[in-house]
């Protein structure tokens, strides 16, 4: 089966980068949703059937860490799993995203071989 | 048989039996590209990481620099029927020898040519044993793509 993934930056560069490792990867790639903030990613989530999110966490209108409340908070995104994509090192932040399930962290800057591990760990461990 | 890489230099080959070595990988380093389908393999050992440093002797020997010995063991492994899509990249050296201040950086440098080459063409490393500060030698084997490296006294696959 192919995965629906979205990446939720508000970076181009980095959604690019991220784009290209993905196809790179190997990985059975349905289709890429891009987003530039947590409530556009929300949007996607709520319209299109998403298999895995990566995302930033300081991002304008709607950060990370509250995308990643709001998903939680329904019942219908809840269950979708999340790695997060970030320069972000504060360990109670990160910590606290992890007690709201988060998957997987990935710290900027990263190389495109960390990126494709940690979405096969996780598309793995998903998928058992 | 066995084919010795020499500094700045390199080798393909799509015979089973061979295995290509390049041997005391210090700054410098060792790229090996191979096609699993097509069964086709190099090794490269390079020197520098660009060849806009001294294009006259980039031109004399453009195995030397990184960038322009990517460029060629790449077209070479194509002219041998290998293809862009299935290859794997293993990465050794760029260590500190010979630069323990790490005033010019030059292992780290070469590794981060060898990189960004790697991702223009869409190739993802898939095997790597950088830096640090001791010496390796790279072993090719042209049947399985295998890739091995010994350090001291010691060997792994990467």
């Amino acid at each position: 089966m192919a995965y629906n993934i979205l990446v939720v930056d508000d970076s181009d560069t980095m959604r690019a980068v991220i784009a290209k490792t993905i196809g790179l990867a190997g990985i059975a790639l349905g289709t890429l949703f891009q987003a530039v903030n947590g409530a556009e990613g929300i949007e996607v989530l709520k319209r299109e059937w998403v298999d895995l999110v990566l995302a930033d966490i300081n991002m304008p209108v709607l950060n990370g860490v509250g995308m990643v409340a709001q998903m939680k908070a329904d019942p219908a995104l809840g269950d979708i799993p999340v790695i997060i994509v970030s320069t972000e090192g504060s360990v109670t932040r990160l910590q606290g995203l992890k007690d709201q399930g988060v998957k997987g962290f990935l710290r900027k800057p990263f190389t495109p071989e960390e990126l494709k591990k940690a979405v096969e760990t996780v598309l793995g461990a998903h998928h058992e | 048989m066995n084919h010795t890489v020499g500094i700045a230099e390199m080798k393909i080959s799509a015979e089973p039996g061979d295995i290509l070595a390049t041997y005391a990988l210090g700054s410098c380093v060792g790229v090996s590209l191979y096609d699993p389908i097509g069964h086709v393999g190099g090794l490269i050992h390079c020197m520098l990481p660009l060849s806009r440093i001294d294009p006259a002797k980039a031109e004399r020997n453009p195995l030397m620099y990184v960038d322009t010995g990517m460029t060629l063991l790449m077209q070479a492994l194509f002219d041998h029927g290998a293809e862009r899509k299935n290859l794997v990249a293993k990465v050794a050296g760029a260590s500190r020898i010979m630069d323990a201040g790490g005033v010019f950086n030059i292992g780290e440098r070469n590794y981060t040519v060898v990189r960004k080459v790697l991702w223009k063409n869409e190739i993802l490393i898939a095997g790597e044993d950088v830096g640090g500060s001791a010496p390796r030698t790279m072993y090719l084997h042209v049947d399985t793509g295998r890739t091995v490296l010994k350090m001291g006294g010691e060997e792994k696959e990467i």
